[in-house]
């Protein structure tokens, strides 16, 4: 097979990356320090429990900031993948059946999560059963159309909505790029619906292949088919990566309007019940984390892994519950069309 | 596509051969164990994939997975097992014709349609790529639907003997179908309070344990799975057999090209699977036969149907990803994490900065055919003596592996649970006459028709309508009436032509 983009990694290149990786774990100075003076926490890997299926961005985003946040906790991470009804299963699986010690987390996309928790009705409560408390990487809702679309801009796409049926191919129905439509029709009038395709992939294939007339989704996972799409808005206070999504303008700057950011934070989660029993552990993942963000690492992790640093962002546990809140409120309102009536 | 750089993807992916031939090797092992498949065997090996360089990384992807359809036809011939959904419709024929003593001529039918049905379409595939991207922008939710149909009217089929039976058998696996997350509101169905059904239904162990558990049962009630008859062959067997098998399949030459070809058309589809292309394969192929009356007996043409027709899907499934930079199954979208971090530029840019990754592809499928060829057709006399093996050693290894197979995917022990209930189930409507086949079409084909079918009315606002608005599926639509009505009507012309003679 002959290709001209070659991305080589010699062997003697990657024993070397392993031995620094190595090194720079055992010789960490934070890491010595807490290994004495904080009854050794952590003493072994932390269980990451991703909702989501394995390989999707949620859990690369999770593997890369691992990989920056490994060398200052000193000790690795072991996964587990709990797919199903929109990260349900994995919540659940995660407050019924792990322990609540600070070994346990859970690594999630609060916003299409809050949606899923507002309208399902689990088995847990939110924030009294657990807390997000550090967001490491933002995706932002975004509204594209094929290549070939007779749409140019965002206001085209409103106006052929106020007379007729708009179809926007989404992943599914509780997810803030669906919400972002409904407050989109809800301002302007327009006629819109949003298909749901039970995932991005069949959702990006049903607009490019015009099924539906544009798609709503996340940017981070359009830009694999950013040279058949034009992206019409974003919903964010600015476009974070404008040289990769034809300059898309945010919807609030184009009509006006103040719709709130409907992105999807992806965040770590603990329960309440390990924050409570063990604050001197809950104290060190935090830390830890701040000095993953001020080391540098994290970006060169995400580098590293294939994706785009332009997403990273850092939110403590009042900006994740604030976002967290948002949605609650979000989902209530659209309630009527997110739950089968 | 120039002489030149045909020439020049063929050496470069010749220049892989002896990765080739270790993953086709994985590849048909993990395939032929229910359970195991070619996503999660990609996704184990993620760091090597993400370490090596690109040509070689794809290479080893892409041989794994044409060879994961080939071998999960193997148990579906010997022991009845399926290694995928894929390979289900392959045991409507490969078992009886098993039990009669043919398995190495079985087997060799398989081997031979698999890897000239993969290679044919594979090879169409590097000339006809743009045109076949094409499929996707023409067949949509309401051409799925009927698609779909085609598969289920298979129920029909098999329930001939006992139209009551074969109906209830496809109703109970489509209502199984509906368990779960609704396609629209995700709202969780039927679930029981398991967490474990939200996803709906977990398709492998459902099917090991309508199949190979409940198989396993059936099994110890005899010493050996072989006919009497059938014994007295498989003793007899050596490379004649072989040799037997290969005429079989080469005088079906023209059925295994067609029947690769609809594979292909259907695995162009982003969602579509290799499920639908060999259930449908099957359909048609029993539907033109001179003989339908054969199929289910052991006949060649029902192994051949379906095999070469998984095997066109799994070129099929490909073009999407390359193309659209969509995949069109769940190997492919494991396959689209590994080329993204190599910052392969997926989509149409690819065929103009990388054409030679982008045809390398279906180079690399070629050459894997034809490595598996030579590897696995001496095998097949070997591989066949598994049916000599004793029921009481046989059926407690078969019930030990695929409880791990079935927990494997997703690692619930819930899984083993399904599989054991799913297994006396089977064994109860074995025993009473019914047919897990049909079942299990409506367990794999129900969830799919529907969230099409609720896809098509929520694009129309729920206009019934929209169902008829497409010419391409109403074209569909006609054909499907046709392959209900064409059997009909030759039953009845038989009929007549028999009573006529007197």
């Amino acid at each position: 097979m002959t290709t001209t983009h070659r991305k080589l990694i010699s062997r003697r290149g990657l024993m070397k990356t392993a031995a620094l990786g190595g090194a720079s774990t055992l010789f960490a100075p934070s890491l010595i320090g807490r290994a004495f003076a904080q009854d050794s926490f952590p003493s072994r890997a932390l269980q990451v429990l991703i909702p989501i299926s394995e390989g999707g961005g949620v859990d690369r985003s999770a593997r890369a900031f691992n990989a920056a946040w490994g060398p200052s906790l000193g000790v690795g991470f072991e996964y587990s993948y709990f797919p199903g009804a929109s990260g349900q299963v994995g919540y659940e699986t995660y407050m019924g059946r792990r322990d609540a010690d600070a070994y346990n987390l859970l690594f999630g996309a609060i916003g299409p999560e809050m949606i899923m928790y507002a309208t399902q009705n689990p088995g847990y409560t939110f924030p009294d059963d657990y807390v997000y408390f550090a967001g490491v990487n933002a995706d932002d809702s975004v509204i594209w159309v094929a290549e070939n679309s007779p749409f140019q801009t965002l206001e085209d796409l409103i106006e052929e909505g106020q007379s007729r049926r708009v179809n926007f191919s989404g992943s599914r129905l509780p997810h803030p790029s669906s919400i972002a439509v409904f407050l989109l029709a809800e301002a302007t009038g327009a006629n819109f619906n949003v298909v749901p395709y039970g995932g991005g992939n069949a959702a990006r294939s049903a607009a490019i292949t015009g099924e539906v007339d544009a798609c709503c989704t996340f940017m981070s996972s359009s830009l694999s088919v950013a040279d058949q799409v034009r992206f019409l808005t974003v919903f964010q206070d600015e476009n974070q990566i404008p040289h990769l999504t034809d300059d898309a303008r945010p919807a609030n700057d184009i009509l006006g309007t103040d719709f709130p950011a409907l992105d999807g934070l992806r965040a770590y989660a603990i329960h309440r019940a390990a924050i409570e029993a063990h604050p001197e552990r809950y104290q060190i993942l935090k830390d830890t984390i701040a000095e993953t963000m001020e080391s540098g690492r994290y970006e060169e992790a995400t580098v590293a892994a294939g994706l785009s640093p332009d997403f990273n962002v850092f939110r403590n546990e009042e900006e994740c519950t604030r976002s967290a809140m948002q949605f609650i409120e979000l989902a209530n309102r659209f309630e009527h069309l997110l739950r089968d009536a | 596509m120039t002489l030149e750089l045909l020439v020049e993807i063929f050496l470069g992916a010749a220049s892989y051969w002896w990765l080739i031939l270790i993953a086709t090797t994985v590849g048909i092992i993990i395939g032929a164990i229910p359970g195991f498949g070619a996503q999660n065997t990609i996704i184990m090996l993620l760091p090597f994939t993400l370490a090596v360089p690109v040509e070689m990384a794809l290479t080893f992807m892409v041989a794994i997975y044409v060879a994961s359809h080939m071998g999960s036809g193997i148990p579906a011939i010997l022991l009845n097992i399926p290694g995928t959904g894929g390979a289900a419709a392959t045991t409507i024929d490969g078992y009886p014709m098993a039990q009669k003593g043919m398995a190495q001529q079985a087997l060799v039918l398989t081997f031979v349609a698999s890897t000239l049905g993969g290679f044919i379409t594979s090879f169409i595939t590097i000339f006809t790529i743009g045109y076949l991207a094409q499929i996707a922008f023409y067949l949509h939710s309401v051409e799925m639907v009927v698609i779909m149909l085609f598969g289920i009217t298979l129920i029909a089929v098999i329930a001939a003997k006992d139209p009551l039976k074969g109906l209830i058998s496809g109703v109970i696996g489509l209502l199984i179908g509906a368990i779960g997350a609704d396609h629209i509101y995700s709202a969780p169905r039927a679930t029981f309070g398991f967490l474990e059904l939200y996803e709906g239904m977990p398709i492998i162990p459902a099917l090991i344990g309508l199949f190979a558990i409940s198989e396993a049962l059936v099994m110890l009630e005899n010493r050996s799975m072989l006919s009497a008859e059938g014994r007295e062959r498989m003793l007899k067997a050596g490379w004649r057999e072989t040799g037997e098998g290969i005429r079989m399949a080469l005088k079906r030459w023209t059925h295994i090209t067609w029947t690769s070809v609809i594979g292909l058309v259907v695995g162009a589809v982003p969602g579509a699977g290799a499920s639908i292309g060999a259930f449908v394969a099957y359909q048609q192929s029993r539907l033109y036969s001179k003989t339908p009356e054969a199929y289910g007996t052991g006949h060649p043409e029902g192994i051949i149907a379906p095999e070469a027709a998984n095997n066109g899907v799994a070129s099929g499934s490909l073009i999407p990803l390359l193309v659209l930079a969509v995949p069109g199954g769940t190997t492919a979208a494991v396959m689209l994490v590994v080329l993204s971090y190599h910052g392969v530029p997926l989509g149409p840019r690819l065929f103009v900065e990388d054409p030679g990754l982008a045809y390398g592809v279906f180079a690399t499928m070629v050459l894997s055919y034809l490595i598996m060829m030579v590897t696995i057709l001496p095998m097949s006399r070997y591989l066949s003596r598994v049916t000599l093996v004793g029921t009481t050693i046989l059926a407690p290894i078969i019930i030990g592996f695929t409880l791990v197979g079935a927990f494997s995917p997703r690692a619930y022990i819930f899984d083993m649970g399904v599989a054991l209930s799913f297994g006396v189930l089977g064994y109860i409507m074995r025993k009473t006459g019914y047919h897990v086949v049909a079942m299990l079409i409506g367990i794999i084909l129900g969830p799919l028709l529907e969230a099409n079918f609720m896809r098509a009315l929520r694009l129309s606002g729920g206009e019934y309508s929209v169902f008829f608005g497409s010419n391409i599926g109403n074209v569909l639509w006609l054909m499907l009436l046709a392959s209900i009505l064409f059997p009909i009507y030759s039953n009845w012309r038989r009929k007549r032509e028999r009573e006529a003679r007197g």
